[in-house]
């Protein structure tokens, strides 16, 4: 069965690059005698993106483009790109050049090895110390709490075999952790070098505050693979430091009555008490809460979808 | 069909079939390609007595009674279903703003908009009255970044895909052009002239000031999840928790250092206070992803302008 391509970009601002992307891509798969199509997706451009997106379109069958409304972020955008995309594995990039469409071939190779996910790691990262650090420590962190262990979580170069993100439910910047979520229905995600080039045009769109929502980020993933099926698991853990805490407090309430210290200490030892362990009911209720929000949701059926192992030849014509 | 004007009929209105032909002549002088639907909310079915007066208009005048009292949301969806126009005018029974101004508002609605909202100059209604409403607009204004002035007035104008596309309900009827514009589309503000107000006069009772206040909370935190002051709010909540056990750290040190007591200390209390505030804001940003990713699983973050 052929397989089919679809490479999804996001693009804001990119007025630069367009053409010489769209160049560099059909460079990049005319070996490969595979049939592919590009998605582009402008997310809000206030820039001259969209209509060389549409001109180009003219003379090139196998563009599609999507312009959004307004700017919704990266992640969105290749959400809008995998619904519209027909094929059978996905491959996502950048789009400011500093990913290399060459790269895509050697990531078909490993997914016709048999892994769901490839992402692709900037071994030689171009970019300044201060981004790379940062950068990281949000990987290890990432890969030590989700348990995906990759080197490279900010590469927007990746491919994906279709069926394992048709339904992910993503905005904002989770496009990141991709590999991480897909976990949750066992695919299987390698990684694999790949080159990167620093920013040709344009200036940086990212600040500051893009590291706090990242960090952010993280600790919501966490939150949705850990807890979104068992909530009452995740406010229990919440609650249990309170809970040590009402047995330290309320232990040395019961020491100020029984040895009669003064009723000020007493008095205080109680309010403790009373705090932490009104903490502790509180997080209960919330987690059953949450448990009748899962329990009357259609997650059992619906929920994540199955990733059939199946050997993908992607033949030659 | 080009123009469907929605008119929501909340009470009895005596004074509708006037209305009714004053936008019918507005109207008519630009097309004959026109709707007026009237949707009767409830009670407003009471106020349809001298129907005789607007059948006059025939066809061109629909109307259709709910059978129960729902909100200007919904109300204002049904009437959407029945419609065919390009173009709606949604507005009260009543006339609000001089005709001239309904012709000045149809005529900015052009290629580079979507929403037309109007803003009432020389009001005629008291001045306390219009305070209100004043304070009202500037605290959605400073709380959305949108600029607003008269979110009040009961005439808007839209393209029939904005009303399509944003999602609403309940009390959110009153911010539509907000939740449009957040989406994408655009809005323009015209100045009309007031001609009346209806209503009550004086001080709104503290209740509408709660009421208003919680929707306007609700508009800031029902961003989508893009935006997400959510995701922030456990942030922050994961910052007070570290903070209190610091606190609480610091005193055990202490404690073990120098000797001091722990009881009787308030930092103790303002620790765990803290600690306690932390993990609950921490708790309802899971609480609000997990419903987000539950039940919210099929709702699009982005709206998608044109695909080729």
């Amino acid at each position: 069965m052929p397989a089919f391509l679809s490479i999804v970009v996001p693009l804001y601002n990119e007025e630069e690059c367009v053409d010489k992307l769209i160049t560099a891509i059909h460079q990049a798969l005319a070996q490969e005698q595979l049939d592919y199509e590009i998605i582009l997706v402008d997310d809000g451009s206030t820039d001259n993106t969209w209509p060389i997106i549409a001109e180009q379109k003219k003379n090139d069958p196998r563009l599609k483009g999507i312009k959004f409304r307004g700017n919704y972020g990266q992640t969105s955008a290749m959400v809008a790109g995998f619904n519209q995309a027909e094929g059978e594995i996905i491959v996502t990039l950048d789009g400011d050049l500093q990913n290399d469409p060459a790269d895509i071939p050697a990531l078909l190779a490993k997914i016709e090895e048999g892994y769901d996910i490839v992402s692709g790691w900037r071994k030689d990262r171009q970019d300044h110390f201060s981004r790379v650090l940062p950068s990281r420590v949000a990987n290890a962190i990432i890969s030590l709490s989700t348990g995906v262990h990759l080197h490279d979580y900010g590469c927007s170069l990746k491919a994906y075999r279709a069926e394992c993100v048709r339904s992910l439910q993503a905005y904002g910047e989770m496009h990141r952790f991709f590999p991480a979520l897909a976990n949750m229905t066992g695919a299987r995600t390698t990684e694999l070098p790949v080159k990167h080039y620093p920013r040709k045009f344009g200036t940086s769109k990212y600040g500051f505050d893009r590291i706090l929502k990242v960090f952010s980020d993280i600790f919501a993933i966490n939150l949705i693979i850990r807890f979104s099926t068992t909530p009452l698991k995740g406010f229990a853990l919440f609650a249990l430091p309170f809970f040590l805490l009402t047995l330290g407090f309320g232990s040395l309430a019961a020491l100020a009555i029984v040895f009669q210290w003064t009723s000020g200490k007493a008095l205080f030892f109680f309010l403790a008490t009373a705090l932490t362990g009104m903490a502790v009911v509180h997080l209960t209720v919330l987690g059953i809460l949450g448990e009748l929000v899962v329990a009357t949701s259609d997650l059992s059926h619906s929920a994540l979808p199955e990733v059939t192992k199946k050997k993908l030849t992607m033949t030659r014509k | 069909m080009r123009y469907s004007a929605i008119i929501l009929l909340e009470e009895k209105n005596l004074d509708l079939p006037e209305f009714i032909d004053m936008l019918s002549s507005v109207l008519t002088s630009r097309t004959p390609s026109f709707e007026i639907i009237i949707m009767a909310n409830g009670l407003g079915g009471a106020g349809l007595q001298n129907q005789s007066d607007i059948s006059a208009h025939g066809e061109t005048v629909k109307i259709f009674t709910l059978n129960r009292n729902v909100s200007a949301a919904a109300c204002l969806l049904a009437g959407l279903k029945e419609s065919s126009g390009d173009i709606i005018i949604v507005c009260g029974s009543y006339q609000q703003i001089t005709a001239d101004s309904f012709s000045t508002m149809l005529d900015a609605m052009d290629d580079q908009t979507d929403i037309i909202s109007p803003w009432r100059q020389n009001r005629v209604d008291p001045f306390l009255n219009q305070l209100q409403s004043r304070l009202f607009n500037a605290l959605t204004r400073k709380i959305t970044g949108f600029t607003l002035h008269d979110l009040n007035c009961n005439v808007k104008i839209f393209r029939r895909i904005v009303l399509e596309e944003t999602e609403l309900y309940g009390n959110m009827y009153r911010f539509l052009p907000i939740l449009a514009a957040r989406k994408g589309f655009r809005t323009k503000e015209i100045p009309c002239d007031h001609m009346q107000e209806r209503g009550r006069t004086g001080f709104f009772g503290m209740r509408s000031y709660a009421s208003r206040l919680i929707d306007i909370l609700t508009l800031y935190f029902n961003t989508g999840f893009t935006k997400k002051p959510l995701r922030f709010f456990s942030s922050f909540g994961v910052l007070f928790f570290l903070a209190g056990l610091g606190l609480l750290g610091y005193v055990v040190t202490q404690k073990f250092l120098l000797g001091l007591p722990i009881g009787g200390r308030p930092v103790v209390l303002l620790a765990i206070l803290f600690m306690v505030l932390g993990v609950q804001a921490a708790s309802f940003g899971l609480l609000g992803e997990i419903i987000a990713f539950t039940h919210g699983r099929n709702r699009k973050e982005y709206a998608i302008e044109t695909i080729i």
